[in-house]
């Protein structure tokens, strides 16, 4: 088809060429705090189970302000879902998780600590897992009334992520390029929009070009501690970058003039947060320790231990508490700069070309299950 | 302009768009409110949708999408011009009926807690008491398995082979003979002596005790080592490796369960897990005590020495509150306070001679391992 624009047939004039396309992102970065923050203070009380309804949440807010050529996106996945994914999800690890345990129980009755190796059982089911939970996200996802979908077979998926896995594995990472062209173009090539299929056109070789020197300058990040957010930054931004040009579906292609430097500011504002958020941490058990030992007159030793238990217990009722609120601020901070700020900032650089081609697309899908994300929960390697 | 306005004020600046869920094409539609909503494009059948059949979907701003239970579920109508939206949001009674409302927050809340509790519940009385009722009744068989896969990994830890001197064997051999005869175990079980100068000694499910070499060397007399063997056999009899194994299986899922994963929780998991465990296990150890003061006391010795042998290898423990709470053991004084409660003059015979004794303290060879 692409071959036919620069060939005309017969008398007609071409149209000129329409400019790209772009992607808007409308959301309001305050609502979304709200949302995260109201959202965290829910998981804590809830013990996180409310991490199904904050998650659909999260994507719902992040889906209805994304507009592609002026139209917004929409999720359909409901938090109900996702919990009863989860539940039948625990309900199949149970009996494998047995299984397990008695598989490496005969492995070490062979050989000591012969066991080791079946944590790669766990590995190829978490590969399985992503697979899945990308399914179940992309049939939840409506574009101008036609939703995505996904086909192909999650083990397909997961045996080429451990066979390339393994290579990146021998080869020390020289091999990530390729591995993430191949598992993407798995990826692509089974995911459809309406009757529209998609593609991946980035290839190995381009992402090595661009990353390599990484590769090699990353030893100087594990001695050099500062300089490591910096590197992750860098190489993040390349490979997002690669993964958007190569993108395709149907005869809709993107690419995106995403900066290599992107994502600096936000690295680093998470680590500023980290680190403010642990000295005010500190600052909170020495305080609390120091207004315990001058309110109740129990030595400071006795606080922190001694022969009585029972002296340290408003000790490790302070301890827990800021715990909490440390975690619940973390993850406050993750999810506006990780996810959303991030979000935008790549949306912003892309740039859709051709989307005529998506103008009357038929829609056809089976919706999947909430199983897959079910897995991915219980085996954490959820993404959002 | 405002002439033109007045004549057809169903007309909205901003277009409305339909989607019809089969298609994407994008549709410019009209809208006519009467008993129901009357889609309608140039050149295509009316849609009509009952008012009290659409719902609001998700949109950003300025938006207005609607979807009807009654149409294809993709159906979406998009309107842009905020009059507009505002006249038919109030023909629209049930437009936010599926959304969670405050309500709905609660209800999750509530659920959470109640699940929360009886997890914490069955944590704090269900799983102890399916432990010590299922522990009984696992098979031999593979309890033995489980052992045996146990005791190759202790000797890849522990050095390779069992000491065999045949002298010390006889000695110990007849040391651990009498003391399961006075527990009233079977002769299923077996021990022996591992050679490494760790100075400690386990017991593993199937019926194995394993006393290492460093602790034999610590000790000085027959009843120090008696005791502490007694010890073993105590968990043995209790079946302790297999409950321990069921209420550390059982209580680790359901705290993962509990917590799931609040992102950056896996220290409140370890840290629950390891305080509910230890308490646990602290419970198994005082119980393998008291069967071993009843055994030393069934042959005529005192357990006392055994506890001053392990204050030997220990030393004072107790210090921080915190790591009282977290310890697997109970207290080396406090187990030293209890045996010497139990001390009494010893009206048995000695265990062993000395040359017995002797013996055994060369069961690995010379001295060296």
């Amino acid at each position: 088809m692409n071959d036919m624009q620069w060939a005309p047939v017969g008398s007609e004039p071409l149209p000129p060429p329409l400019p790209p396309a772009r992607v808007d992102f409308t959301g309001n970065r305050s609502e979304f705090r709200k949302l995260v923050t109201k959202g965290a203070l829910l998981e804590l009380v809830t013990f996180g189970f409310y991490r199904f309804w904050l998650v659909t949440d999260i994507r719902r807010h992040l889906w209805a302000h994304t507009a592609l050529d002026g139209d917004s996106a929409e999720y359909t996945g409901r938090a109900r879902e996702l919990l009863v994914g989860f539940l039948v999800a625990l309900a199949i690890l149970v009996p494998i998780y047995l299984a397990y345990f008695l598989v490496g129980i005969e492995f070490e009755r062979w050989q000591a600590f012969a066991s080791v190796p079946l944590f790669l059982a766990f590995y190829a089911f978490g590969q399985f897992a992503i697979f899945r939970a990308r399914r179940y996200r992309l049939t939840r996802t409506i574009w101008r009334g036609v939703r995505f979908w996904m086909d192909g077979s999650g083990w397909a998926y997961s045996l080429r992520a451990m066979l390339w896995g393994l290579l990146v594995l021998l080869t020390l990472g020289l091999a990530l390029p390729w591995r993430d062209a191949a598992l993407e173009r798995y990826k692509m090539q089974h995911t459809h929009y309406g009757n529209l299929t998609g593609d991946f056109e980035g290839d190995g070789w381009t992402f090595f070009k661009r990353a390599w020197w990484l590769w090699l300058l990353s030893p100087i990040a594990l001695v050099v501690f500062p300089l490591a957010p910096f590197f992750f930054a860098e190489f993040k931004a390349r490979q997002w970058r690669w993964w958007l040009d190569g993108i395709r579906i149907g005869d809709v292609s993107l690419s995106s003039r995403l900066p290599h430097d992107a994502f600096y500011g936000l690295y680093w504002k998470v680590v500023g947060w980290w680190t403010l958020l642990t000295i005010a941490f500190i600052a909170y058990i020495a305080g609390g320790a120091f207004l315990l030992v001058a309110l109740s007159g129990v030595p400071a030793e006795e606080v922190f231990g001694g022969d009585n238990a029972a002296k340290s217990i408003p000790m490790v009722v302070i301890m827990v508490l800021g715990y909490f609120a440390l975690a619940l601020a973390i993850n406050i901070v993750m999810r506006v700069y990780l996810q959303r700020d991030l979000w935008a900032k790549v949306l912003e650089t892309i740039e859709v070309h051709n989307i005529a081609a998506a103008a009357d697309v038929r829609g056809s899908a089976q919706l999947a299950g909430a199983l897959g994300e079910g897995f991915a929960d219980g085996l954490d390697v959820a993404g959002f | 302009m405002s002439d033109l306005l007045t004549e057809a004020p169903a007309q909205p600046v901003r277009p409305t768009i339909f989607f019809d869920g089969t298609s994407s094409r994008r549709r410019e539609v009209t809208l006519t409110l009467g008993d129901a909503l009357e889609i309608l494009e140039d050149g295509a059948a009316p849609v009509r949708w009952a008012y009290a059949d659409i719902r609001r979907a998700d949109s950003p701003a300025g938006v207005l999408r609607l979807a009807s239970t009654s149409a294809p579920s993709l159906a979406r109508l998009e309107i842009r011009d905020a009059a507009l939206a505002a006249d038919l949001t109030t023909r629209c009674l049930r437009l936010d009926e599926h959304r969670t409302t405050r309500g709905g927050v609660a209800k999750i809340v509530g659920w959470s807690v109640a699940a929360a509790v009886s997890i914490v519940c069955v944590v704090l009385f269900g799983v102890p008491l399916a432990a010590d009722r299922l522990a009984p009744l696992v098979p031999k068989p593979v309890e033995r398995r489980i052992g045996d896969a146990a005791e190759v990994q202790m000797k890849a830890l522990f050095g390779r082979k069992v000491c065999e001197d045949p002298a010390g064997k006889a000695a110990f051999t007849k040391l651990v003979n009498r003391l399961r005869d006075a527990a009233g175990l079977d002769d299923s079980m077996t021990a022996g002596v591992l050679p490494t100068s760790v100075p400690n000694a386990f017991a593993l499910p199937g019926g194995k005790v394993f006393v290492l070499k460093g602790l034999l060397d610590k000790a000085e007399t027959p009843d120090e080592l008696a005791g502490i063997l007694a010890h073993e056999l105590g968990h043995l009899k209790h079946h302790d490796n297999m409950r321990g194994l069921i209420y550390n299986g059982g209580t680790s899922f359901l705290i993962g369960l509990l917590f799931g994963d609040v992102t950056g929780s896996s220290a409140v998991i370890f840290a629950s897990r390891s305080l509910v465990e230890a308490s646990y296990s602290r419970e198994a150890e005082t119980g393998a005590d008291t069967f071993a003061i009843e055994i030393m006391h069934a042959l005529g010795r005192s357990p006392k020495p055994a506890a001053e042998l392990m204050f030997r290898i220990t030393g004072k423990e107790g210090g921080s509150g915190l790591t009282n709470i977290l310890a697997s053991h109970p207290l080396t004084e406090d187990r030293l306070a209890r045996m010497t409660k139990e001390d009494r003059p010893a009206s048995g015979a000695p265990l062993l001679t000395d040359k017995e004794w002797q013996a055994l303290k060369g069961i690995c060879g010379s001295g060296k391992v």
